[in-house]
């Protein structure tokens, strides 16, 4: 190993790869973009059931609404400040009880109950409000339905300490910044073998070994830097910072190895840019089912991206130790040294 | 102009003309962001719960459960399936219906066995019970002891992100690829001054720009239908969307063709593209955003086409009521139409070339 070579090679790809404006904006642009994403998300979880309440005369089973755990009533000593709050888009939704209501269910009558809700927001919560009001109604003139269930929470019972969007979305946005990396140094390969340039480094003193190791040394360095960077702002370090940064440190080189790869089988930078973004697209599909839980079917593992995703949110969004992601890490190294054997091996047979 | 002369420019240009990463963007962004949008807007952001149901006898409560639309009803054939789907959270909460409980029902009690999601939100473990509850009563027959009125406040109507950015997705769609094709196909041409090769052959400059504005507009199209169909929004006259779609398509191919026939480089397409994208998605903004007044959109080109698309696909309406923006929109092809022919006209292959 030549250090002296390695590090001209790696001042020249640097170069080169500032100089092409287009990946250069991807990176930069790109960075700015994921960490602008994640902060405009919002930073908590609306549990519970907002609901303004005007109840002049307040029936007991409206009155123990006040103490679900799910519901978060406010009362308002008028109906006319109800609407101008639902207005003011301060409460979606609110139920205004009649003054006489106690006394029309004694008579047998039916009150008049009013539902408000604010003209932009879903319809499902007027509808959930008015099945509210209809179950409240039923309970207190006596209809109770004897429920005879037996109830299992399946998985960690988070009630209270939900995971926000955000940091649903941490682990996706994380390796998209990683597997960008895979298009910009496949196309930095790309560019050396188009240009002939490859060919013209060999006559000089610099092996081939040396030549694979400037380039996954500066697309380690590219990938490892910017997903540090993002999580380190986005409080991807808060549990086990070294777990994190192994596993970042490993799905860096997994990247890197699909990147020679991807450089081995194309013979242009537009080849790169075509199966390039394909290949993103695919490994970005396990990033989704960290955001929308259940999307993704039992198929998602068959992507190697899916064991870094997976590994990401364990830690950052559930506490995982390392015994915990061992197998994640375990298939990850596995699939890295196979995809990095694989493209160095067809790139120094096809162009070396 | 010769049509033999137009197909066979098309043919060349479909299949060796450059498949670069503007025919990859134009492909896969649109059908992208339309599976994102979907994706996204559609199921993160809603507040409504989701009941897994696994009946074991024939209940009549799972179709009562369906009709409301305070929650999303999923069915599944075993319990198995249920529970997985409960663990994974595609769920909130899955209910085993024992194949005697209509009959139990009769005698007032309520018999289920339910799995609830760890991570389900507190308001949706509040909102099942009671929509399930509301439903069991609508089987029993129980008569109702209240009145409800229902009054909505304000005057924004509730269009879910998903309908407000449906005319971004469409633009995207449509535009990208009808404009960047033609246009970056002609640039290529100038670059590699394969346009001078043309002009000692019988095809005119009126028949390259045609075959160049041909290709763009069918994709534009089949991006346009594509993205729409996973949007779910065809709507109720899907003729006239295809009709609206197919003038959004000539008008995008047409500008491509302007911008092709001045610009000289890849470079300054792009950066046209960045700034004219401005002008192009500004009645998507007006969309996204109802606080801007409507009429701000009336004046970019592609509302005509963004307008008729939502009355078509959004709100279901028909013909008669897109007539006039349809009109507009006609009006506004073939002004660019001219525009083209005109250019055509007072260029050469000469006036085309890189070089001059």
């Amino acid at each position: 190993m030549n250090a002296r070579v390695i590090k001209a090679l790696l001042k020249k790809d640097l170069s080169l790869f500032m100089s092409n404006r287009f990946y250069m904006l991807m990176t930069v642009v790109g960075l700015i973009f994921y960490i602008g994403i994640y902060f405009l998300l919002p930073s908590n979880v609306d549990e519970k059931l907002n609901l303004a309440m005007y109840a002049p005369e307040m029936p007991r089973a409206f009155g123990q609404l006040t103490n679900h755990e799910g519901a978060e009533i406010q009362l308002f000593s008028t109906e006319e400040s109800l609407r101008q709050a639902i207005l003011d888009n301060d409460f979606q939704a609110g139920v205004a009880l009649p003054s006489d209501i106690l006394d029309v269910w004694a008579a047998g009558g039916k009150p008049m109950v009013t539902v408000y809700y604010n003209s932009a927001a879903p319809v499902e919560i007027s509808a959930a409000i008015v099945a509210l009001v209809k179950e409240l109604s039923y309970t207190q003139t006596g209809q109770v339905l004897n429920f005879d269930t037996t109830e299992e929470i399946l998985g960690t019972d988070m009630l209270g300490q939900q995971i926000t969007l955000r940091d649903r979305m941490r682990p996706l946005l994380a390796v998209f910044i990683l597997v960008m990396e895979t298009l910009t140094l496949a196309s930095l390969i790309a560019t050396e073998i188009e240009q002939g340039t490859v060919r013209a480094l060999l006559t000089t003193p610099l092996r081939v070994s040396d030549l694979f190791l400037a380039k996954g040394i500066l697309g380690i360095g590219l990938a490892l830097g910017q997903s540090v960077f993002f999580m380190a702002l986005v409080g991807g370090f808060n549990h086990e910072p070294l777990l994190m940064f192994v596993t970042l440190l490993i799905g860096s080189f997994m990247v890197v190895g699909i990147g020679f790869l991807l450089a081995s089988f194309t013979r242009d930078v537009i080849a790169v840019t075509g199966w390039g973004v394909l290949i993103l697209v695919l490994l970005a599909v396990p990033g989704f089912g960290n955001v929308i839980p259940g999307l993704l079917s039992d198929w998602a593992k068959v992507i190697p991206s899916y064991y870094l995703t997976d590994s990401v949110s364990r830690i950052a969004n559930y506490g995982a130790g390392w015994r915990d992601v061992m197998v994640n890490l375990g298939v990850l190294i596995g699939f890295t040294v196979i995809v990095f054997w694989g493209g160095m091996s067809i790139l120094r047979r096809r162009y070396l | 102009m010769n049509l033999k002369r137009v197909w066979t420019l098309i043919k060349n240009d479909t299949f060796h003309g450059p498949k670069d990463a503007v025919l990859v963007m134009s492909l896969v962004m649109p059908v992208l962001l339309a599976l994102f949008v979907n994706l996204a807007f559609g199921n993160i952001f809603t507040d409504r719960g989701k009941l897994g149901v696994y009946d074991e006898g024939n209940s009549g409560l799972p179709a009562i459960l369906v009709s409301s639309a305070s929650i999303k009803v999923k069915t599944y054939n075993d319990e198995v399936s249920l529970k997985n789907a409960t663990t994974s959270g595609a769920i909130d909460m899955g209910i085993i219906l024992p194949d005697d409980f209509d009959t139990v029902l009769t005698t007032g009690t309520v018999r289920l066995r339910a799995y609830i999601w760890g991570e389900s939100l507190a308001k949706n473990r509040a909102v099942i019970p009671v929509v399930l509850a509301d439903a069991v009563r609508e089987m029993t027959g129980a008569t109702l002891p209240v009145n409800i009125d229902t009054v909505a406040l304000g005057d924004v109507s509730n269009l879910p992100w998903s309908s407000r950015l449906l005319p971004l997705t469409v633009l995207m769609a449509i535009f990208f690829g009808g404009m960047m094709i033609p246009a970056s196909s002609l640039i290529h041409e100038k670059q590699k001054h394969t346009l001078e090769a043309l002009n000692i052959t019988p095809a005119s400059i009126s028949e390259i720009f045609i075959a160049k504005g041909v290709i763009g507009a069918i994709l534009a199209l089949i991006m346009g239908v594509i993205t729409l169909t996973l949007s779910g929004g065809f709507g109720g006259s899907p003729l006239a969307l295809l009709i609206v779609l197919a003038l959004g398509a000539v008008m995008a191919a047409e500008i491509g063709l302007l911008l092709g026939a001045y610009i000289r480089d890849m470079n300054t397409l792009y950066a046209t593209w960045k700034f004219g994208g401005l002008l192009l998605f500004g009645p998507a903004i007006v969309y996204m955003f109802p606080q801007i007044p409507a009429w701000v959109g009336y004046l970019f080109p592609t509302y005509y086409v963004v307008k008729p698309v939502m009355d078509l696909s959004v709100s279901g309406y028909g013909f008669n009521a897109i007539l006039t923006n349809a009109l507009i929109l006609a009006g506004i092809v073939i002004v660019f139409g001219l525009l083209v022919i005109a250019i055509t006209r007072r260029m050469s292959t000469q006036a085309l070339r890189l070089s001059a």
